[in-house]
Order: structure tokens, then C-alpha cells, then sequence
């Protein structure tokens, strides 16, 4: 931790985003393996407490590493990151509901409670690591987001498992129309695979880039 | 002209090419089954194996039956004749028909209840020509089913008149339609005006009870269709429906004591036999045509006059209610024609595949009395042995009869059968024929141990049987030949078209670019890439049952997708955020209105579960919605009518200005007209003197007085404006709002929410175009041509389709929608009513709302070249075009794809038919709209100018 927070700037190593993305990607594991056999829960058969414990380990994580990468560490204390990453949990969680259900999302108060998990898992994915490396700071939220024009390892390391967790859950949601009327076709289950698969991709694929980048960093310094 | 053809004659190009290669690919994909001229003669038997019948009166078989009543009503539920218990739930509409369920549970072995499967395409004609021809009449001739040709095939009405039997009908006219010269007496009454409910059941009533005590016939038809129509009109689950099945009641309790009364020896119906049937079933919402069990189960009810035994257990089928002493069982309706042609003793129908049912056949022909196998003594012995040796006969000669249709079908249809399935065919005969021949001599001495025959005779009829089923399976999985060839050329040309329609682009491209005098770097934007991606998904989607059934929700999904992309530009560019979430609102909105009609679907369909059940919660609580789904409709007018108000105000002159003076009064006159038919207000009385049907008369009227100003007047008087943005965005809206108060009125109240939703998604979109090929090309004042405005206003047309309560499917058809302003059925302005409230929205007004793009200066970039506006208007219709085109070719190919799977009838067939229809229709409006719109921008901008140009 301390290693980390001695990082300031924008660059960091990508030993630290191999960290970061093994802790992420290890507080997912932890989730269904607690969800498994500790209460013996299935993300088919019951997803909601599933998804809620799911989010409920990744969550802490997610904010407890990237709080140590937030920007201009000198203005902004350590709990501030985790209180901006706090705040930014149920706000990246009602943008993505407000998504999903704009995409057909089933709307109905036996489906809420889904709903409202799978969107905290899925801003635990994509809302919560940027609101604690950059808070509110609009043009790069902007930058990241919107223009997907990230530099240097550390937005790669925001946006990619980002992106991809979001595309993976629209992925995920075409198998749902299916007539295979198989269990796991039902809301949200397919789409948390999905994202979840998208979110291990996109944490690859940042951490592919980040070596790619060191590397090429290294050669410049040595040339 | 001259500058409208440079580019008018690619849509003329496509447009015919899309009309060929659907012409051809129909051709090759809706086949019909090659109908033979053939027809069975008594002679015939001679050649068959079997016995003939000794005595001389009689041809095939022995006549069972001397006169048979035959009670058909329309559309009638298996579950409205089974007894209630067979099902989970009782419902209000079962049990109503109590006097058949009376008849079964007392004397079940002379009156019994038939399940009765029949095959799709469920509609009155193709089920009275499958019932009478014994075959199964295919696809293509649901588009006869308005014009019912008469039957050229041979059937069993053909084979009684042929014998000398005299056929009487009343009631429904398809009967005469498909038998114009074979009643010796007819009733015929008109069968097509749907709300209607009595005349034709009336009618019959009128004349059956009479028909009974007379001599002079032998056969009797009545087709009642007061069930049918009241489930079109106002579904199974309601009073009027409960009404004609208590109605039909009473009468049959009628006929039934009536045919007792004389049915003592000597009398008048001694050997009459009734059967009271269904054609086919139908949904919850009255709707038939499909597939689903409920449409294709239907009763059969059939019973004797004669005190008659029970079958052996071996040929009954039946699932008992042990309680109330009431069997069921089934039968397909391919045995009809062949069974009840047996039963009278005339020859089978030539092309019939059906099988003799045992259980109907034994219902009239019994010859021998057991109740247990056990107790036999050797009399009933000997009967049963006698049904046994007469029902392996008649087995016979129905599988010499079916073997002979078979192979005079081979010989003469080019692809029938493969060899493989003929050479099992003749195996099965063959084997189950050599057997016979045994069978026969054993059954010569007749002397001889029953035991031994007995066995030997069953095994016989075991042998036929399977004959039978096999030619009947057969039949049902390949019947539909379809020609491989020709639809390989259909999708071939359908390609060819494709190919042109980028070609033509791809010079559209050419010359906006080259006039601009900028060479684009590679052509290819972010836009482009989604785009072609989207119609890719969308394409590929088409491929499965699944997402056909909700495409709705599907295309809503893909439209969300590019609104939320645009959400994403906007904040890119941070402006038009509140537009951007406008539009990804009303794509919510939009969805729900979908899930809504799926929710309607999901009630007919039998593809779907149900689900949804939150909307369940809205529906049933009471006034408050019912208050607001009475104003909202208003509401929404009277909003539409100001924004027309609004739009005169500020920009109109001359004809433009009347026309939407017109439709701001046609708004008017269809708020009156729902005003007047809900009760909120009492209006109704206010109204009656006016007549129920003037107000949406007058409103075609006006519509019609409407288009034709706007297609005449341009081309005598020529005003000059130097606007031609101005002038487009006045033509445009002088022509949809034209068009919009017919769709509205046609599309009821929903039509107003639609047309109100679809203005403001048109709005975002127009003020949305332009937020990423800005960002994209970086220069500004170069408006780079960006497909994803017209892919998404593609999108919002299907979207529309299935908001307003559509489906392709033929119960989707909003079939009340031809009979808006019309009481009595004339076919040519009701498919044309039909035809608008089905494609209103999703074709008409998208396709002359397309210059939207156009019109409005793009707030990105004003300072566009003047003379670039035809060639974009062009642009954009060409590429709305190509993305319907694009769609369509994958439905024609997922259909070639799917052409064996289980719901190609069911689902794939009615889509392609819906696309293709739609594309023949968005070529032709698009066809006429670049001319309409084109008839005067040429003028402006200069003809001189615009050779250079090209």
C-alpha cells in the first residue's frame, strides 16, 4: 500500500497494475467462492444475494486499491478518495440501471432487487475506480469516457476493464430472447457473465498494455 | 427530371430488381403442392387387392351410413366441447356446449368426442379444403383465402355428388365458393363481415331444424360462424361469445332430441349419423391462421343413431375422465374426408392421405358386442372377427388408395418424395400387402379357429396402420416442395440488388465528395463501422425464431445502443445533452409500448410464455387508467395539432398552409371521433344522427383532397423561394401531416401517443445528426455523409411497427383497423386500410420523413453548399433503402436457412412475407417521395448547375 501511495503521478508501473488487476480480478473469485460454499449460493439460482455478495467483496477492494492511485495525492487524502469512491458507488450504480433499463432492462418490482445488485456490481466495474482516482473532475471523466482517449497505464487500467465490463454485459444480453429456457437466460444473470467476462478481458488487455508501455519506456530511456 | 433521373433511375434499377428476385424466391419458397386432376372411380377397385365390396349398390365399401348431418362450427375450441375437467382450470367458456358432454358420458359407445389436430394454416378455407380433399393444403393458399377458388382436386363433396348422394348447405358462403355446382340445395350467406354475428347462424338455425324431416338428401352441411366472429370481434373470454355457445346448445339439444325422435327403425334418420366439428380452433383473442394447439385443436363430435358396442382396446386411443364416464380421443383431421367417405361408402378423395379412424369408423360400423376381452363367447367372437376382417378391408384399400396417390404423385410432380422415402413407402406397403394376401386366403375359410385369425387380422391392421402413418408423416415434414432453384435465384438477384445499391452510393459519395472538391482520407468513420455492425447483428438476429418473435425488442435494443452512443458524442462535445436524453427516454418509452404488444402477442402466440405479469397490475386497476387512456390519445392530438399550428404559423404560404389547415381540422374530427365512441363524455347521442362511419370517411376524404393538392398543384404553379431548405422542410411537413391523420385514425388511440413519440424522436434525431462526423473529420464546414442518423430513424420505424401494436405475424394484423369507417366488407379500400395501418408508421411516414436530415440545417455545419442538398436527400434515401434492403435479404436468406425448421410456417413465413412486403412498399414510397420531393428543389438550384455537378 504505502509502495503505492509513494506513485503520484499518472504513470505507474505496471508490476502495480498487475497488483491491482490480481486483487480485482481475486475479489471476484472470493465472491463466488464465499457465495459458493460458505452459503452455498449460486448466481443461477439466486441471484440476487449472489450479486449482492459479489459487489459487496469487490466493492472495498476496488476502492481500497485505487484510492492509492488517486490524483494529486498532495490535495486529496487517502479517505477522501475512498469517500469520492463511496459516493460514486450509487451514482455509477443508478447511471447503469438507468442504462440497462433504456436497453430493456425488465422493469417490475420482482425484478428491482436484481437490478439494483447488478447495477452496484457494475458500477463497482466501471464507475467506482475512476470516482476514486479522479473524483469529479469532468474533463477527465470526459476524456476517459467519452472520447476513450485514455494515456498512460493508469487510465488504460480505468477504462479498459470499464469499457469492456459494459460491452461484455451487451454481449451478454443477447443470449436472453433464447428459447433454450435454460435458468441462466433469465435477467441479470447472463448480463453479470457477461460483463464479469468482459471486466477479466479488459483487466488482461490493461495490463498487456501496461507492459507493452513500460517496456517501450525502458527502450526509449536506454536509447 | 432530367437531374432526378441522373440519380432517380437507381431506385427505379433497384426497385425492380427487388420485385423480380421476390417474385422468384416466392415462387420457389411458397409453393403450393402440385394439385393432380385425378379423381377415384368405383372401377378402380379392380386393381387393388382387396375385396370388393359384394354387394352391387355399393363402390369401395360397404355404406355404413345412409345420411350423415354434419353440424361445422366455425373456429370452435377443443376446450369448448371437452368437459372442463380435462383441463386445469375451468374457465367461464367452458362447458357450454352441455348437451354434447351429456350425449358422451351416456351412451359412449354410439357418441364420443373427438380431439381433433388440424393442420396449419389454420384458416376456414385451407381447413374445409384439407377436411374434404383428405390432404394438406399448403402455404400459398392463404393469400386465395379472399378470393376462394373452387377446389379442382378431388374431395369428398366431388365423390358424393359423383355417387349420386344429394348434398345440402347452409351457411357459411366459402362452402359455395369452393363448391360452386355441388348443392342440391344451398344457403348460402355472406361470411366475411366480421361483426356480424347472427346473420349467418340465423340463417342456418332457419333452415336445419326444417332440413331434418325432409327425404331429399343425403348428406347435410351447416357451418355456423357466429363463435368465429364473436372471438375475432371481442375475444373467447366474453359474454357475447358465452351467448352463441349456449345458443349452439339449444339448438343441437334441438337436433339431437329431433334425430332420436326419428331414429326407430323404418324412420327417417334410422342410419343417419351427426358430427358437430370445428374447422379449427382459435386463441383467447379470436385469432387463427397459426400453428399453436389452441389453433389447431378442434372437436370433433360425433354419434350415432344405433345402439352400438364399444371398440377393443387395442384401436382406442381415448383418455378417459373416469368420473364423468367421458372419453376423449384424438384424431387428425387428415382421416376426415377418407373416414366419413368410407362410412358413406363412396370412393376416397384421390389425393387423400388420411387413415380410416378406427374409433369414428366403429362408431358407425359395429357389428359385434363385447365388453371385456375376457368374456368373449364365441358369437360376439365371430363379430368382432367379422369388424376386424371389415376394417383390415377398408385398411386395404385406403393404403392401396394412398400408395396409388403416391406414386401417381411422383410420377408427375418433379421433386416429390426422395427415393429413399419412396423405396421405404413401397417396403412398408409391400411387406404389409403380402401379409394381406395370407390374411385374405386365412380369412376364406372362414370356418377356420378364430383364434388363429384374430391375431392375424390385428397384426394386419397394425401393418396398414403403419403404412398409413408413415405416408402421412411423410407427407407433413416434406409437403412443402420448395424449388431450391428458384430460390437460389431469388437470393441471387436479391444480392445483385444489394450490389447495386451500394454502387449507387458509392457515386452518391463520389460526387458529394468530389464536389466539394476535398478527397476524403479512407471513407470509413467510427458511424459507418457501428452502422454496418448494427444492420450485421440485426441481419444475423433474424436467424433465430427467438428474436423474430421479439425483433420489437430487439431493434429497441440496437436503438438504445446507438442512443446511448450518441449520449456519448454529446458529451464528447458537451451539447445536446438534453436532447440526447430525450431521445434515450422516448427509446424507453418506446420499449415499454413494445413489451406491451408482446404482452398482447404472448396471449395469442404459442411460441411465448407469458411474462410481464407488472403490466398485469396496470391493466386491472380500474378508472383512473382507463380515465387516462381515454385523455392521453386527445392529449397527444391536440399537442400534434399545435406543433402543425405552430410550424403554419411561422413559415407557410399558399397550398402547404391549407393542407395542414386540413389535417389541424382532420385532428380535430378524430378527437371527436374517439370522443364519441368512449362514454366518458356522453356524446354518443350527441353523434347518432351523424352516423358512426362520417367522421373517419370524411377524414380519408380529406386526406385523399390533401395528397392530391400537394401531387398536383407543384406541377402547374411553381413559386420561387430562395430557401430550398425552407421549402423541403414545408413539403415535408405539408405531406406527413397529410398522411398522419388517416394512420392516426386508423391506428386508434395508441396511433396519437405513436405519431406524438415519433415527432420527438425525429426531433432529437435531427437536432442529434451531426454531433460525431463533427468530431470525426475535425474541419469544420464538411459535412461528412453519416449513415447512423439514418440507421437509427431505420430502427425507430421498426421500433414503431411494434409499438403500435403490430407483429409480423397474421394475427398482428390489427384487422379492425379495415373496418374503421366501413361496416360491410369490401375487399379493394379495407386491404388498402389494412395496408396503411400496418406500414403507416414504420414505412409511409418514415420514408417521407427522411429528409428531416435535410431539412434542418445541421447545427454543426451551416455553411453547407447549396447545390449538395439533392445529392445528400438522395444520399439518405438510398441508404435508408439499402438498410431495409439489407434486412430483407437476410430474412429471405434465414428463411432458406430455417425452410425444415418446426415454425417455419409458423413464424418465418409470415415475417418474410411482412419484409418483403414492406421493401417492395419502401421502394415504391421512396420511389415517389424522391420525386415529390425532387419536383422543384432542381428549379431552385439550377440545372445548369447541377450537369456540372454530375
Amino acid at each position: 500500500m504505502k509502495e503505492l501511495e509513494k506513485n503520484p503521478q499518472s504513470t505507474i508501473s505496471s508490476s502495480q497494475v498487475f497488483f491491482i488487476h490480481v486483487c480485482c480480478g481475486l475479489a471476484l473469485v472470493a465472491g463466488f467462492w464465499v457465495a459458493h460454499h460458505v452459503y452455498s449460493l449460486n448466481l443461477v439460482f439466486d441471484p440476487t444475494k449472489t450479486l449482492c455478495l459479489i459487489w459487496a467483496i469487490e466493492f472495498p477492494v476496488v476502492i481500497l486499491l485505487f484510492s492509492c492511485c488517486r490524483q494529486k495525492p498532495e490535495k486529496c487524502s487517502y479517505f477522501t478518495a475512498i469517500a469520492r469512491g463511496l459516493l460514486g458507488l450509487p451514482i455509477g450504480a443508478l447511471l447503469n440501471a438507468l442504462g440497462a433499463l433504456a436497453l430493456g432492462a425488465p422493469v417490475g418490482l420482482q425484478y428491482l432487487e436484481k437490478t439494483v445488485n447488478w447495477s452496484l456490481l457494475m458500477s463497482s466495474f466501471t464507475f467506482v475506480p475512476t470516482a476514486c482516482v479522479y473524483g469529479s473532475s469532468w474533463t477527465d471523466w470526459c476524456r476517459i469516457f467519452a472520447c476513450t482517449k485514455p494515456n498512460g497505464p493508469l487510465e488504460f487500467m480505468l477504462c479498459l476493464p470499464a469499457h469492456g465490463a459494459v460491452i461484455g454485459a451487451w454481449f451478454g444480453a443477447w443470449p436472453m430472447p433464447l428459447d433454450w429456457e435454460r435458468p441462466w437466460q433469465d435477467w441479470p444473470i447472463c448480463v453479470s457473465y457477461g460483463a464479469m467476462a468482459g471486466y477479466v478481458v479488459g483487466m488482461v488487455g490493461s495490463f498487456g498494455l501496461a507492459l507493452i508501455m513500460h517496456t517501450g519506456r525502458k527502450q526509449l530511456k536506454a536509447e | 427530371m432530367w437531374g432526378w433521373w441522373r440519380f432517380g433511375k437507381w431506385t427505379v434499377l433497384i426497385m425492380f430488381l427487388h420485385i423480380i428476385a421476390i417474385l422468384i424466391f416466392t415462387k420457389g419458397f411458397l409453393l403450393t403442392r402440385t394439385e393432380l386432376p385425378h379423381s377415384s372411380h368405383c372401377s378402380d377397385l379392380s386393381q387393388s387387392p382387396c375385396h370388393s365390396s359384394p354387394s352391387s349398390s355399393s363402390c369401395w365399401t360397404k355404406p355404413a351410413v345412409d345420411r350423415l348431418i354434419i353440424i361445422v362450427l366455425d373456429a370452435l375450441r377443443f376446450d369448448f366441447v371437452a368437459p372442463s375437467s380435462f383441463f386445469e382450470e375451468k374457465q367461464p367458456w367452458m362447458d357450454k356446449l352441455k348437451v354434447l358432454q351429456r350425449m358422451a358420458s351416456e351412451n359412449p359407445s354410439s357418441a364420443k368426442i373427438f380431439k381433433a389436430i388440424a393442420d396449419p394454416p389454420t384458416t376456414s378455407l385451407q381447413r374445409l379444403k384439407g377436411l374434404t380433399t383428405g390432404a394438406l393444403p399448403t402455404f400459398i393458399d392463404v393469400g386465395n383465402s379472399f378470393g376462394a377458388p373452387a377446389i379442382v382436386e378431388d374431395n369428398f363433396i366431388n365423390q358424393l355428388i359423383q355417387n349420386g348422394k344429394r348434398v345440402v348447405m347452409m351457411g357459411d358462403d366459402t362452402w359455395t365458393q369452393l363448391f360452386p355446382n355441388h348443392f342440391n340445395k344451398s344457403y348460402p350467406y355472406p361470411s366475411f363481415n366480421v361483426k356480424d354475428l347472427n346473420t349467418v347462424d340465423n340463417g342456418c338455425i332457419e333452415h336445419l331444424l326444417p332440413s331434418l324431416y325432409q327425404q331429399d338428401w343425403d348428406v347435410l352441411i351447416a357451418h355456423f360462424l357466429g363463435v368465429d366472429h364473436a372471438g375475432h370481434i371481442h375475444g373467447v373470454d366474453s359474454t357475447p361469445m358465452i351467448e352463441k355457445l349456449e345458443q349452439y346448445n339449444a339448438v343441437l339439444e334441438k337436433v339431437i332430441k329431433e334425430l332420436q325422435n326419428q331414429s326407430g327403425p323404418g324412420k327417417l334418420h334410422e342410419n343417419s349419423l351427426l358430427l358437430v366439428m370445428g374447422d379449427h380452433g382459435q386463441t383467447l383473442n379470436g385469432d387463427h391462421g397459426g400453428g399453436s394447439p389452441e389453433e389447431v385443436e378442434t372437436s370433433i363430435f360425433a354419434m350415432s343413431f344405433k345402439d352400438l358396442p364399444s371398440l377393443p382396446s387395442e384401436f382406442d386411443s381415448s383418455s378417459c375422465e373416469p368420473s364423468k364416464n367421458i372419453c376423449i380421443s384424438s384424431i387428425p383431421q387428415l382421416d376426415f374426408a377418407v373416414t366419413v367417405s368410407s362410412l358413406l361408402g363412396v370412393p376416397f378423395p384421390f389425393g387423400s392421405i388420411g387413415r380410416v379412424n378406427p374409433e369414428l369408423y366403429a362408431l358407425a360400423v359395429c357389428t359385434w358386442n363385447l365388453d371385456d376381452d375376457k368374456t368373449w363367447n364365441n358369437q360376439d367372437q365371430t363379430k368382432l372377427e367379422e369388424w376386424l376382417q371389415n376394417y383390415a378391408n377398408v385398411l386395404c384399400i385406403n393404403s392401396w388408395q394412398v400408395k396409388r396417390y403416391i406414386d401417381v404423385y411422383s410420377a408427375s410432380s418433379v421433386i416429390g418424395f426422395s427415393s429413399e422415402d419412396l423405396f421405404r413407402i413401397s417396403d412398408l406397403y409391400s411387406k404389409a400387402d403380402e401379409n394381406w394376401s395370407y390374411t385374405k386366403n386365412l380369412s376364406s375359410y372362414k370356418n377356420g379357429s378364430s383364434n388363429t385369425s384374430l391375431p392375424v387380422l390385428k397384426r394386419q391392421i397394425v401393418a396398414y396402420s403403419n403404412f398409413l402413418s408413415y405416408v402421412a408423416e411423410l407427407a407433413r415434414s416434406k409437403w412443402t416442395e420448395f424449388n431450391l432453384k428458384m430460390m437460389g435465384t431469388g437470393i441471387g438477384i436479391m444480392l445483385l440488388s444489394l450490389y447495386c445499391h451500394t454502387l449507387a452510393i458509392k457515386k452518391l459519395n463520389k460526387s458529394y465528395g468530389v464536389s466539394l472538391l476535398s478527397s476524403r482520407d479512407s471513407g470509413i468513420s467510427f458511424g459507418l463501422m457501428l452502422t454496418f455492425f448494427m444492420v450485421l447483428i440485426r441481419a444475423g438476429s433474424l436467424l433465430s425464431n427467438s428474436y423474430i418473435l421479439k425483433e420489437g425488442k430487439a431493434a429497441n435494443f440496437l436503438l438504445a445502443t446507438t442512443g446511448i452512443m450518441t449520449l456519448r458524442y454529446s458529451f464528447m462535445k458537451n451539447k445536446m445533452l438534453i436532447e440526447a436524453a430525450i431521445f434515450l427516454l422516448l427509446t424507453f418509452i418506446f420499449r415499454i409500448a413494445i413489451e406491451v404488444g408482446l404482452y398482447k402477442q404472448a396471449a395469442t402466440s404459442q411460441f411465448m410464455s407469458s411474462s410481464s405479469s407488472w403490466m398485469l397490475g396496470i391493466s386491472i386497476s380500474q378508472s383512473l387508467w382507463t380515465y387516462m387512456a381515454e385523455i392521453m390519445p386527445i392529449l397527444a392530438l391536440i399537442v400534434l395539432g399545435y406543433f402543425l399550428y405552430k410550424s403554419i404559423y411561422s413559415c407557410c404560404w399558399g397550398i402547404p398552409k391549407y393542407v395542414i389547415m386540413g389535417t389541424i381540422l382532420c385532428y380535430f374530427l378524430v378527437a371527436l371521433h374517439w370522443i364519441s365512441e368512449s362514454n366518458i363524455l356522453d356524446l354518443a347521442h350527441f353523434l347518432k344522427g351523424f352516423g358512426k362511419n362520417c367522421i373517419p370517411r370524411t377524414v380519408y376524404a380529406i386526406t385523399l383532397v390533401q395528397l392530391s393538392l400537394l401531387a398536383i398543384v407543384p406541377m402547374f404553379c411553381k413559386e420561387e423561394t430562395s430557401n430550398c431548405r425552407g421549402s423541403l422542410f414545408v413539403k415535408m411537413m405539408s405531406i406527413l401531416s397529410a398522411c398522419s391523420s388517416t394512420i392516426i385514425i386508423l391506428q386508434g388511440k395508441q396511433g396519437a401517443l405513436v405519431a406524438l413519440g415519433s415527432l420527438l424522436a425525429g426531433y432529437c434525431m435531427m437536432r442529434l445528426q451531426g454531433v460525431e462526423q463533427h468530431t470525426v473529420s475535425g474541419t469544420a464546414g464538411i459535412s461528412i455523409l453519416d449513415p447512423l442518423p439514418v440507421l437509427q430513424w431505420s430502427l425507430l420505424a421498426v421500433c414503431l411497427l411494434f409499438a403500435s401494436g403490430h407483429w409480423c405475424a397474421f394475427d398482428g394484423l390489427r384487422y379492425g383497423a379495415a373496418f374503421v369507417g366501413f361496416d360491410e366488407f369490401i375487399l379493394i379500400p379495407q386491404a388498402i386500410l389494412l395496408t396503411i395501418d400496418t406500414f403507416g408508421f414504420s414505412n409511409i411516414l418514415s420514408v417521407f420523413g427522411l429528409p428531416l436530415f435535410v431539412a434542418f440545417p445541421s447545427s454543426f455545419n451551416q455553411t453547407e453548399h447549396k447545390s449538395l442538398f439533392p445529392i445528400k436527400l438522395f444520399w439518405i434515401f438510398m441508404v435508408y433503402g439499402l438498410i431495409t434492403a439489407i434486412t430483407a435479404a437476410a430474412t429471405i436468406l434465414c428463411v432458406t436457412i430455417q425452410r425444415r425448421h418446426l415454425m417455419v410456417w409458423g413464424l418465418f413465413a409470415p415475417k418474410f412475407v411482412f419484409d418483403v412486403v414492406g421493401l417492395i412498399l419502401t421502394d415504391l414510397l421512396i420511389f415517389v417521395a424522391s420525386i415529390y420531393y425532387f419536383n422543384g428543389l432542381e428549379d431552385r438550384i439550377g440545372n445548369a448547375e447541377l450537369r456540372r455537378l454530375w
